[in-house]
């Protein structure tokens, strides 16, 4: 047996809870491979064919937008697993390419064989659930965040047009504003306290006073 | 604090629940016989804690939006 691949295996969080018997099977089917700076380890669209998770070096996990752009979604490090969802999906492919920042050495198992030790060792899928549970909660909050910033955008735009005096202007109430924006006054009174926290705008006693158009023309651009 | 402007209570709609009462974090408002009264307005902050727990909407605290 590959003691270096067991050690590795061993020593990574996610790895940690499994029984000697789970390791033992894990480190026959996993192969190690290292990549040079640079070096390309997984195609977006590509039908997947293994998983990956890193032992040394880090990872740069990226999509190309139709202009070209590359869009950086994660960088990974020891011990994180990239390419483990689409083994659960029939015809999964890969979801995002994948380079290598540094020189970096990932254990990579055979998706059959990742497929095959889920279904029969409990330690093992346990192990995969919560990796992707922490991945879940990290989404939430990001699509939290997202949301968060588009209503941000929307009321940055809103205070500008009011003491710009776009529209006749009146005093506002939070659950008014919010009704204007198409959210609820939690959100808003969150999204007023981000920017002022921000610097654009201070609250006063029954007065929103804006401080820095710049930062707010950005906000609403953004 | 300068009081200057304050949560406006309409006591026509309010229901005496005394959530208001509850809810404010300086003591500011009170429950006297005719309802629920801003009693201290230098305590008042503005926090508008009153009109968000309000379960009827008699309580606003607007905002005028202006530069600085
Ligand atoms: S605005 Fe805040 S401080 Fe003022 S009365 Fe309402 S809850 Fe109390
Ligand atoms: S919370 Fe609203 S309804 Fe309840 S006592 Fe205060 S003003 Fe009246």
């Amino acid at each position: 047996m590959d003691d270096y691949l067991r050690n590795s295996l061993s020593t990574m969080p996610l790895f940690a809870g499994l029984s000697e018997a789970t390791l033992g099977r894990l480190s026959r089917v996993a192969f190690r491979r290292t990549y040079a700076p640079g070096m390309l380890i997984l195609l977006e669209g590509a039908p997947c064919e293994s998983v990956f998770f890193i032992v040394t070096g880090a990872v740069r996990v990226y999509r190309l937008s139709p202009q070209g752009r590359q869009q950086i979604l994660a960088t990974l490090g020891p011990g994180q697993g990239f390419n483990t969802a689409p083994p659960f999906l029939p015809e999964g492919r890969t979801p995002a390419s994948v380079e290598a920042i540094g020189e970096t050495t990932v254990l990579a198992i055979r998706q059959e064989d990742f497929v095959a030790l889920a279904r029969t060792c409990a330690d093992f899928s346990w192990a995969i659930l919560q990796d992707f549970a922490a991945h879940l909660l990290h989404l939430t909050d990001l699509v939290e965040d997202l949301a968060l910033r588009s209503v941000r955008g929307r009321l940055a735009r809103f205070l500008l047009e009011q003491a710009d005096g776009a529209y006749v202007t009146r005093p506002w109430t939070q659950d008014e504003i919010a009704a204007h924006l198409g959210t609820v006054r939690d959100v808003v009174g969150r999204a007023l306290r981000s920017l002022a926290d921000a610097g654009l705008l201070r609250m006063e006693r029954g007065r929103i006073v804006l401080l820095d158009r710049e930062g707010l023309e950005a906000e609403a651009g953004a | 604090m300068m009081a200057g402007v304050l949560p406006q209570i309409d006591l026509m709609r309010c229901i005496l629940c005394g959530r208001c009462v509850q809810a404010c974090p300086t003591q500011a408002v009170e429950m006297l016989a005719n309802g629920p009264t801003i009693v201290r307005p230098d305590a008042c902050t503005y926090c508008t804690a009153c009109e968000a727990i309000c379960p009827v909407g008699a309580i606003t605290c607007t905002f005028e939006i202006v530069w600085k």
